[in-house]
């Protein structure tokens, strides 16, 4: 897997060529401004990037700016956004085509390897990656939408796990089920939010996602 | 049919006397209104005056007028959880007299009270001229007959009324005279019915429902009105000037008799007066506002190592005395008791400018106009029983005593010439409420030393405030990092060196001991992202003011629409200080007013950063309450910013900050 990186910190920039090579990727470009990222996604059009919000040279969302301009060209680019803190904001921003391949996590989840390179070929393979804390906060507005407080608790988990984008066989193992047990409960959910059933997981989690009000 | 022309100009002279009797009733009871007590008795006998006017309206002239008084249910006393009632600030034990308070306030807000109250002073007698037409033109009549034949000229004359119809009895010839009397008798009867409806609605248009009438909506009734708006206020500030010249002459007394300690306790008490002048001032005159001028009193110094407190070159064993004699430093060294004394010497030149349009209205419309045309109603009754007669132009008499050379002028001119004054005194009244207002503010408003001492004593409050804020939030900071982050990787710290250990010996317990040390290494970067949130939203650092309101909206609990527009960034201190007291407002609206919606609207307009949050919950959001509001009109009075709170009873809030400041490079902000 080719893999395009955006990180400033020397450290970390080390630290994930070192995890990611370690892993089976190919780092072919790891950069540490904006307007290098830019030039290196449209370059070597990665199989993912992994690219920090914040970036010089004005160290505001420079990143994020440059992955959405890349996405606006290379329509489906996939990219993983990592940052210091999660943003609705920003998920909105990054889900708005529609179009998958999307990953925003906090950097905090590069200390658990396994995961975060199951979020990377999630990417990677056009997936979604939702931080849980982004998922949480949307959880978190019962005012704002009604038939969220239908679903039983252990649905509840298991729309949450969704939204972050994992597939059937990846909650059931997350949460000690068969993967037909997390069918009938993801069944339960669509039917709760008057949601189209839909058999591609990808097209399901933005569907939820959609439902959430997060993504187009 | 027959009857109703017989009686109409009865039924005029009838409702002619009542608008008198409205007019002499009122005063007393202006009067009555002042002590406060009687306040609703005295509306409830001056409706019952208006509904009369309605009824007679009604009965006479056919005219139905609806009474036009506010309904529903008066405002009930607020009753507090603890058991008190509670009234502008003020707690009772029963709701009695918070009930009173809130039916006077409710009786007054009515515009139909006001309405009554012009009615009965000043519209019910203009409304009497047009009722008086039709008995003036039948007793002109029976004059002119009666002046004609030779006994009743004899007891015209007798009567002293000779005088009225002579002119044409004795120029003109006898039929014609006749002709001309039975003419003014006969249309002053047909006219009767027309001139009856004609005041009814008269009546209608000031105490029937307010509708459009020409005295509204014309220029010229607009006007009018100002110009008669003006002259009360004139008026009133005439009022207050007199007091301020009284005070003057009393300070001065007070000075030789005393020694000059008058002055200070005089000047401290009429400060109030003098605001209320300023405020007025501002009101009515318009322009830049006019702060108090005063100094503030400066705090008791710290006693000495004696125990004792100096003020100035004497000491005092206790803190009160030397309070008190800081009084007279504190009074006495402010330039604005001087400026304030200066100008309540210099009253009397404004009463003189002031009373020019109350003056010329008044003698001129009220005196000569006015009472010329009412002259018959009670000079001719008066005249009957006492067989004084008394001239229809005696204002003009009175007024040309000391001129002998307007002697020659005939009475009957001062009709038009009082007219003329009338509207010359409306036409001055602006100039003069300007010129009054313009006036003051030489003496009465700050001058540039006053508004620099103010400037500094503000500046040193709140850098003082500002600073104290500052060093809290390090202290808080730096609890946090130690207590949390801190503390943490001292943990992690600690697990990796056993692990160091443990690795050979045990493997099994070195990685238990690693997946720890990796839990508590994220716990400590979550409590320094809620940390770093607190101190500076990362997302304000990145995106702007704007789009971090945006994304305060999207986590908030409520549905909250975001409108910004703004072209570039206010400076970073500002859009923090903005930032958090949007995000105060948003928790307040969420978790106290039980709202289902929340706008926020942020622009920039003339130099100031406004932000607005609007939210639709029950409203009722006390200032006293929300220790929130006054720490966030702290924060914003570094800058200089004000914040206002609206919120009555039933919603909606709506909170407004303001900050002075401008805009930074054009960083567009996404929408």
């Amino acid at each position: 897997m080719r893999v395009v990186l955006a990180e400033d910190l020397y450290l970390l920039r080390e630290g994930l060529v070192r995890l990611l090579e370690a892993h089976d990727c190919t780092v072919v470009a790891a950069v540490e401004t904006g307007p290098d990222l830019l030039d290196a996604l449209l370059a070597h059009r990665p199989d993912v990037a992994v690219v920090d919000v914040r970036l010089p040279p004005t160290n505001t969302d420079e990143g994020l700016q440059a992955a959405l301009t890349a996405r606006r060209q290379v329509p489906g680019l996939p990219v993983l956004v990592l940052s210091q803190h999660v943003e609705q904001l920003y998920a909105r921003e990054l889900l708005a085509d529609g179009t998958g391949g999307i990953g925003y996590l906090l950097k905090d989840r590069v200390f658990n390897a396994d995961q975060f390179l199951d979020a990377v070929r999630r990417v990677a393979g056009g997936g979604t990656a939702m931080d849980p804390e982004v998922i949480a906060k949307l959880l978190q507005q019962p005012a704002r939408n009604v038939p969220l407080a239908r679903l039983t608790p252990r649905e509840r988990e298991v729309l949450e796990l969704m939204a972050e984008g994992r597939s059937n066989a990846a909650i059931g193992q997350r949460l000690f089920l068969s993967e037909s047990a997390v069918g009938k409960h993801t069944a339960s959910i669509f039917g709760k939010l008057d949601l189209a059933p839909s058999d591609d997981d990808n097209r399901r989690v933005l569907a939820v996602l959609a439902y959430l009000n997060v993504a187009a | 049919m027959f009857r109703s022309y017989a009686l109409a100009p009865l039924r005029c002279v009838a409702l002619a006397l009542l608008a008198v009797f409205g007019f002499v009733a009122s005063l007393p009871l202006m009067m009555a209104i002042g002590a406060v007590v009687t306040y609703p008795h005295v509306l409830q006998l001056v409706r019952r005056l208006t509904a009369l006017s309605r009824w007679l309206a009604h009965t006479w002239s056919g005219v139905v007028i609806e009474p036009p008084y506010r309904e529903g249910p008066v405002p009930a006393p607020l009753r507090r959880p603890d058991g008190w009632y509670e009234h502008d600030g003020q707690l009772f034990k029963t709701p009695h007299y918070p009930a009173f308070f809130l039916r006077m306030q409710w009786l007054s807000d009515d515009p139909a009270t006001a309405r009554d109250w012009m009615w009965l002073v000043l519209l019910a007698p203009i409304g009497g001229l047009i009722a008086l037409l039709s008995p003036a033109l039948v007793v002109a009549g029976v004059l002119l007959a009666l002046g004609v034949t030779g006994p009743g000229r004899r007891a015209l004359d007798d009567a002293g009324l000779i005088d009225l119809v002579a002119w044409p009895v004795l120029t003109m010839p006898g039929w014609a005279v006749l002709a001309a009397g039975v003419a003014a008798v006969v249309t002053g009867v047909l006219a009767g019915p027309a001139l009856l409806r004609a005041h009814g609605r008269w009546v209608r248009t000031w105490l029937g429902h307010p509708g459009l009438t020409w005295w509204q909506s014309s220029g010229i009734g607009a006007w009018l009105r100002k110009g008669g708006h003006d002259t009360w206020k004139a008026a009133l500030l005439l009022g207050l000037s007199l007091t301020g010249f009284a005070v003057f002459l009393l300070t001065v007394l007070l000075t030789l008799l005393s020694g000059g300690f008058g002055i200070a306790w005089l000047a401290y008490a009429i400060r109030p007066m003098l605001n209320q002048y300023r405020r007025l001032c501002v009101k009515w005159g318009g322009g830049e506002p006019m702060p108090e001028p005063y100094r503030q009193r400066e705090a008791v110094p710290e006693p000495g190592p004696d125990g004792r407190y100096r003020v100035g070159r004497t000491l005092y064993a206790t803190r009160d005395g030397a309070h008190r004699a800081g009084f007279f430093p504190w009074i006495l060294g402010d330039p604005a008791t001087w400026r304030d004394l200066a100008w309540m010497a210099t009253a009397p030149l404004v009463a003189m400018v002031a009373v020019v349009p109350g003056v010329l209205i008044g003698a001129g419309y009220f005196g000569l106009f006015w009472q010329a045309l009412f002259w018959p109603l009670w000079a001719v009754p008066f005249g009957l029983i006492t067989d004084v007669w008394i001239s229809p132009w005696y204002v003009w008499q009175l007024m040309t005593l000391g001129m002998p050379a307007l002697n020659g002028v005939p009475g009957w001119l001062s009709i038009p010439i009082g007219l003329a004054l009338g509207l010359l005194g409306v036409l001055l009244a602006g100039p003069v409420l300007r010129l009054i207002t313009g006036s003051a503010r030489l003496l009465l408003a700050p001058s540039r030393s006053a508004r620099l001492t103010q400037r500094v004593e503000h500046l040193a409050q709140t850098r003082a405030e500002a600073v104290d804020a500052q060093s809290a939030e390090l202290r808080r900071i730096e609890r946090d990092l130690h207590d949390g982050a801190q503390a943490r990787l001292v943990a992690v710290g600690l697990s990796l060196g056993t692990v160091e250990q443990l690795m050979d010996r045990d493997p099994a317990a070195a990685r238990v001991l690693l997946a720890q040390a990796r839990e508590t290494s994220a716990a400590a970067l979550a409590e320094l992202r809620d940390l770093v949130r607190g101190i500076h939203p990362p997302v304000l650092a990145e995106r702007g003011l704007a789009d971090a309101v945006r994304a305060l909206a999207l986590d908030s609990a409520l549905p909250v629409e975001v409108r910004a527009e703004l072209a570039g960034q206010p400076p970073a201190p500002v859009a923090t200080a903005a930032y958090f007291a949007v995000a105060e407002a948003l928790t307040n609206a969420a978790r106290h007013a039980q709202a289902s919606r929340v706008g926020v609207d942020i622009r920039h307009t003339g130099g100031l950063l406004r932000v607005t949050v609007t939210d639709d919950g029950r409203g009722g959001a006390e200032p006293a309450h929300g220790g929130g509001l006054h720490g966030l009109r702290r924060r914003l009075a570094t800058f200089d910013g004000t914040v206002a709170l609206h919120s009555p009873l039933g919603g909606p809030t709506v909170l407004t900050l303001e900050i002075p400041c401008a805009l930074s490079s054009p960083r567009t902000s996404t929408s």
